[in-house]
């Protein structure tokens, strides 16, 4: 790729956007994101309980990047792959960076439990016991009959010897392990689950200490571990988990029962290659090595946790009754600005097309909209994709009763939502029981679209209304995630979303698409035609700008194409939640480019596209993020929104982030995060709490124009 | 409340269905389209008959469209199956299954109904299409196992035919040559060559094609998205041979990368492609158009003027009658005796229309073998009557269905002295009402030729009229008629059988 002549005339020499030096490996970006996950545990200007809640998510973050990502580095060097990711890295570069950063990651993570977060808990009167031999006698006689009741009944530990294998231990079960020793025979190993279905976080009586006063399960099993193995003296014991391979691939083969095969998946991945092994530290030299040997864990992969295993216990502990004012306010999602509650969604959308920004905004209006098209008589068909769906979904529900009402309801569900195929498995049964076509995923394609089609048969003719969204059909996720819906009912978007159900049904592709640009068909082209529209205007000297907003960007063609933009003048200000492999500052390379990246209290998840084009500008929103696995292997809508008032909501949303000072953090050229200062005199802005903000005043303007229609009687007539 | 009508075409290498909003001011609105490849045509035209296997898929996929019909609430619907089914041996057996196992009646259409439905679908877009057709026009439709190229002037058809150059029987016949990509464009120009040199010669001599139209499934999408971009309505032969040219080199996978079409479609866009770029270079038409209308749009359109949600303002009739006109004209039939034959036959037709019970159809097809009985004399004097019956049979009139085409061949052939033969018209394998309707036209156009005997007559009015068990035919003429009277009984046996009329000859304004 060239760039053209630099203002001194000269032609500069040409560069090679594709340069592995201009890209950083995804997985160390990762951890960069996951560290600003911990950066917000560590902010003091949060509550306490929020601070846990973060320290938890980066555990689980961790875990679900060890199962897939770590785990797909290992088999990739176990086949003796050498091949060099888009920063040039070859497999085992990679591990070996990882590795380091994940043990300085864990270090950082304990370190912040212990020495910031547990001290301020047992400031604010909840107590944790952090070794069962703490306890009080009373505390002590408390733990030991509910172990006795309720505890013991479900263990099941298992002892090692010669007629006995090592048993096989479950992916991310946390366990005590033990050396066990008879009257006549040598130590031998055994070990017990701390079973998952019970509360891991046990409260317990307070000693004079006001507050709460909590144990972990391992300890109160620990303490009476010796009730499980009588006529043996338990010489040691320690808690450990393991982690497992969890990335699998669904066959492509055409006899496989998808449904069967990803049910055989799931367990399958209980079994997994051993990938991490945790353990307390300080626990017993013997019984370490014989985890080590048994488990055939490699050094590297060997994790000495000072303090609790599996942090994401601290989501629990976040969760304790009382001390709200430990966390923030509650926020109620609001009233949308473009929607009333008393009217008819359907009139609405036939009125206006709508914007809704969650969960400022409440997502109830997509529920009802599912609601209300399975009893609305004039209703023919209901269709969409789900991706990943709450546990008790009212939309499920809705379909399921729209089936019942007569309605054509088509779902297309994604079997392959990682972590979630045993739920969609069950829900997806129970749609079909109700009389709904199921589709179960497209083979080779996860289908991560967001979009829902109501056909209507009204008075003048067939008419279809159409949603389309960021994130997904998850009333749950809705309230925590941030993302952007829209409602139209206009044609264009109408035929598409036809179109878009005929494909996924299985039928050829459309002739031509009106307004959605469909992953893995030609997202990308589009994409990369937006990108170069504006490198073109700016290599002919016109204004030039882009602004997008993901989750993630490690696409290699896409950032070459932002790069070439860059070189040419385009002003590219990136919002990148997680991952970003681009790198700014890059001289000639990467100069006009910026990144930022917001952690908040919710999870940034809206993808919004900006493009200058000469002043007509264009605004698109859609559910992939410009990585590979988005644009070449998933089924994904780009969807542009077009009415002026609707593009300047669009608008302001990237601006009020770009204004963000309290909570974003900005790429740096040496690719660290650092967070945005003010200026002096500046005004603080935290984008979240500016929609918050908004959200409750459009809310309440709205509430008020209500009540302006009211008619109040003059006082004193009587 | 709008009508919602599905059209399913079950063509030979794709099956689709669209639904249509009928009724209101939109007239036809396409509401929901899906299509799903299948090669039926590949079994049809190799093995002669579609494989268990694909019967299955074909019968999968059309149950997958009723469901959306179902979805839709749907209660017409119009299946039409073209060549693949067309051309199967086992037809009958293909449709029953389709019918036990889906529910769906599909009618197999010839292919001069398949092309008019297609046609049609192009005439009522109005305007656009009367426009063009003014200047010599050539309307190529691009199937799958054949090409149908009709040429238009002056408002109206001139002549129709049908290309062996369907684009899947292109692909199957070069891939079996198993060519590299660099040389693929080079076959595929030469087949395409070969076939368009003899129509070239023989039906485009006498015309200046400045138009062309083109109806298919893979270039039209494009060549749209192509104007689109450029900002025109329509598309010029130059533009086309630019954009497409350089495409059609192309691999299947870098073609449809270029064009953003899927990979399945790449290989039949390029035949398609080339179709067009013969046919632009040999007629040197400048200026192009692609309705994109598919089979299924004509089932709409038929179904919608039949039915009144829209009206026509082109007269298809006139269609059938001059591109007839054009084919007597090409067999040297005489302009006079021909004319007076259409008279006199529309004459005896029209005053017996309380008797014969036949419709208006049937009266265009009387025109119709009136004006082409006489064909078969350019090539033989002593025995017309076989012959014009094979060159009807022939030659294809866009707008006939092969039912009515047959009743016009075989009207003919009983048309003359001794060849009337009720042996032969059951051999026919009529309908019973395409039977009666062919007797009774072949009993009138015996009697009607004993008028028209001569290239030198000149009759003012032909009249007809019924009185009592006679039928009255009037002729307002200063001849005398001696040789037709003399030898009008002989043809008025037939007559007198089917109608219980005896024909009488009266002369009104004669010199005797």
């Amino acid at each position: 790729m060239k760039i053209g002549r630099s203002q001194s005339g000269k032609r500069k020499k040409e560069i090679d956007f594709f340069n592995p030096a201009y890209y950083t490996n995804r997985e160390l970006s990762w951890m960069l994101f996951n560290e600003r996950i911990l950066g917000e545990a560590r902010d003091k200007n949060l509550p306490l309980m929020e601070r846990l809640k973060f320290l938890s998510i980066t555990a689980s973050n961790l875990d679900e990047f060890f199962m897939v990502r770590v785990a797909s580095l290992k088999d990739a060097i176990h086949s003796g792959s050498r091949k060099p990711d888009l920063a040039g890295m070859i497999p085992s570069e990679q591990l070996k960076r990882l590795t380091e950063a994940t043990h300085d990651f864990v270090q950082s993570q304990y370190q912040t439990y212990n020495r910031v977060l547990l001290p301020l808990m047992n400031k604010n009167g909840i107590h944790l016991i952090k070794k069962h031999k703490d306890l009080t006698y009373a505390q002590g006689e408390y733990v030991d009959r509910y172990f006795q009741e309720s505890v013991y009944p479900v263990l099941t530990p298992m002892a090692v010897d010669s007629s006995r294998p090592f048993p096989l231990i479950r992916n991310r079960s946390l366990n005590l392990g033990a050396l066990i020793k008879g009257e006549e025979d040598g130590p031998e190993f055994a070990m017990v689950q701390v079973p998952s279905g019970l509360p891991r976080v046990l409260s317990i009586p307070e000693e004079g200490e006001e507050g709460t006063t909590l144990i972990l399960l391992e300890e109160v099993i620990e303490r009476n571990i010796h009730k499980l193995f009588l006529n043996y003296k338990v010489i040691t014991s320690g808690a450990f988990r393991v982690m497992r391979n969890a990335d699998f691939t669904v066959e492509d083969d055409e006899d496989t029962d998808l449904l069967l095969e990803i049910e055989k998946q799931v367990r399958k991945r209980q079994w997994g290659r051993a990938i991490r092994l945790e353990a307390r530290e300080g626990m017993d030299k013997r019984l370490l090595s014989l985890l080590v040997k048994e488990l055939k864990t490699e050094a590297d992969d060997l994790y000495f946790i000072n303090g609790p295993l599996d942090l994401t216990v601290l989501m629990k502990i976040a969760s304790l009754p009382g001390f709200d004012h430990l966390r923030r306010p509650p926020f109620q999602p609001q009233v949308p600005k473009y929607m009333d509650p008393e009217e008819d969604i359907f009139a609405q959308i036939r009125d206006h097309d709508i914007l809704l920004h969650h969960p400022y905004e409440t997502f109830e209006p997509v529920v009802s909209f599912i609601q209300q098209a399975a009893s609305d008589e004039q209703t023919l068909a209901i269709k969409q994709t789900l991706y990943r769906v709450s546990g008790n979904s009212p939309i499920i529900a809705a379909l399921a009763e729209a089936a019942e009402n007569g309605k054509q309801v088509t779902v297309l569900v994604e079997l392959m939502a990682r972590f979630d195929e045993r739920n969609n498995i069950l829900w997806a049964r129970r749609l079909e029981q109700a009389g709904c076509h199921v589709i179960y995923g497209l083979k080779g394609l996860k289908v991560h679209s967001k979009i829902t089609l109501v056909v209507r048969q009204e008075e003048e003719g067939i008419r279809r209304y159409v949603h389309l969204g960021t994130g997904n059909y998850n009333d749950s996720t809705a309230k925590i995630y941030t993302d952007i819906g829209f409602f139209t009912c206009s044609d264009p978007y109408g035929e598409d979303a036809t179109a878009v159900f005929n494909m996924l049904s299985g039928y050829s592709e459309p002739e031509v698409w009106n307004r959605l640009s469909v992953a893995p068909l030609w997202l990308k082209d589009r994409f990369l035609y937006l990108i170069h529209r504006e490198t073109g205007n700016a290599k002919t000297g016109r204004e030039a700008r882009i602004i997008a907003k993901m989750n993630s960007l490690n696409d290699r063609d896409i950032i070459a194409a932002l790069y070439e933009a860059s070189a040419a003048g385009v002003k590219v200000d990136l919002i990148v939640r997680g991952i970003c492999c681009l790198r700014v500052g890059i001289p000639g390379v990467s100069e006009n480019i910026t990144v930022r990246s917001i952690v908040g209290n919710y999870l940034e998840h809206a993808r919004i596209f900006y493009f200058y084009n000469e002043g007509k500008e264009e605004l698109y929103c859609g559910s992939a993020d410009w990585m590979p696995r988005n644009l070449e292997r998933r089924v994904e809508i780009l969807f542009p929104v077009e009415k002026r008032n609707l593009m300047d909501d669009l608008i302001h949303i990237l601006n009020v982030q770009l204004n963000d000072n309290e909570k974003a953090s900005i790429l740096t050229p040496e690719g660290r995060y650092v967070r945005v200062r003010k200026s002096p005199g500046e005004e603080a802005m935290r984008a979240q709490d500016e929609f918050v903000r908004e959200a409750k005043e459009n809310a309440r303007k709205k509430e008020e124009m209500l009540n302006d229609r009211v008619f109040t009687p003059e006082k004193g007539l009587v | 409340m709008k009508k919602l009508f599905a059209a399913i075409d079950v063509g030979s290498y794709e099956l689709g269905m669209k639904i249509f909003e009928l009724g209101g001011k939109t007239g036809i609105k396409e509401i929901d389209h899906v299509r799903h490849r299948i090669d039926l045509g590949d079994d049809t035209f190799h093995e002669g008959m579609i494989s268990f296997r694909l019967m299955d898929e074909l019968c999968e996929i059309l149950k997958g469209f009723v469901e959306i019909m179902e979805g839709y609430h749907i209660e017409k619907y119009q299946a039409y199956g073209t060549s693949a089914i067309r051309e199967t041996v086992n037809t009958n057996v293909v449709l029953d299954q389709i019918r036990l196992r889906t529910g769906l009646e599909v009618r197999v259409l010839s292919n001069s109904e398949q092309r008019f439905f297609e046609y049609k679908a192009v005439a009522l877009r109005g305007e656009q299409f009367e426009q063009f057709i003014e200047k010599g026009t050539a309307f190529i439709d691009i199937g799958g196992g054949s090409t149908q190229v009709s040429l238009f002037d002056q408002g109206h058809l001139i002549s129709s035919v049908n290309l062996h150059l369907g684009i899947l029987r292109i692909r199957d016949k070069i891939s079996a040559l198993e060519p590299n990509y660099s040389r693929y464009e080079g076959y595929v120009t030469e087949l395409v060559n070969n076939e368009l040199h003899t129509f070239k010669r023989i039906y485009l001599s006498n015309y200046r094609i400045e138009n062309v139209i083109v109806v298919d499934d893979y270039i039209s999408p494009v060549v749209n998205q192509i104007a689109r971009e450029n900002g025109v309505e329509d598309v010029t032969a130059e533009m086309y041979q630019r954009h497409l040219n350089e495409v059609t080199k192309k691999a299947p996978m870098g073609l449809a990368r270029s064009l953003g079409i899927p990979e399945e479609n790449a290989s039949l866009f390029m035949p398609a492609a080339i179709i067009v770029s013969r046919i632009l270079s040999g007629t040197g038409a400048k200026r192009l158009w692609f309705p994109g209308v598919s089979l299924a749009d004509g089932i709409a359109y038929d179904f919608a003027e039949r039915n009144k949600y829209v009206a026509s303002s082109h007269d298809f009739e006139k269609d059938i009658l001059s591109a007839a006109e054009n084919l007597a004209k090409r067999y040297c039939c005489s302009d006079t005796i021909s004319g007076e034959l259409v008279n006199a036959s529309l004459s005896i037709f029209d005053g017996t229309r309380k008797i014969h019970g036949l419709t208006k159809r049937e009266r265009l097809l009387l025109h119709l073998s009136a004006r082409l009985r006489d064909v078969g004399k350019f090539v033989t004097l002593s025995s017309p009557a076989e012959v014009s019956y094979a060159i009807i049979m022939g030659t294809e009139i866009i707008g006939l269905s092969h039912a009515e085409r047959k009743v016009v061949a075989t009207v003919v052939k009983n048309s003359y002295p001794n060849n009337i033969s009720y042996d032969e018209f059951a051999e026919q394998d009529f309908e019973s009402r395409d039977y009666r309707a062919a007797v009774k036209l072949a009993a009138i156009l015996r009697v009607a030729t004993g008028l028209a005997r001569s290239t030198h007559r000149e009759y003012r009015n032909i009249k007809s009229a019924i009185k009592g068990r006679e039928l009255l035919i009037t002729v307002d003429t200063d001849d005398q008629l001696l040789l037709e009277k003399g030898l009008f009984f002989e043809r008025s046996d037939t007559f007198e059988e089917v109608f219980g009329l005896k024909p009488v000859l009266k002369v009104k304004g004669g010199r005797a």
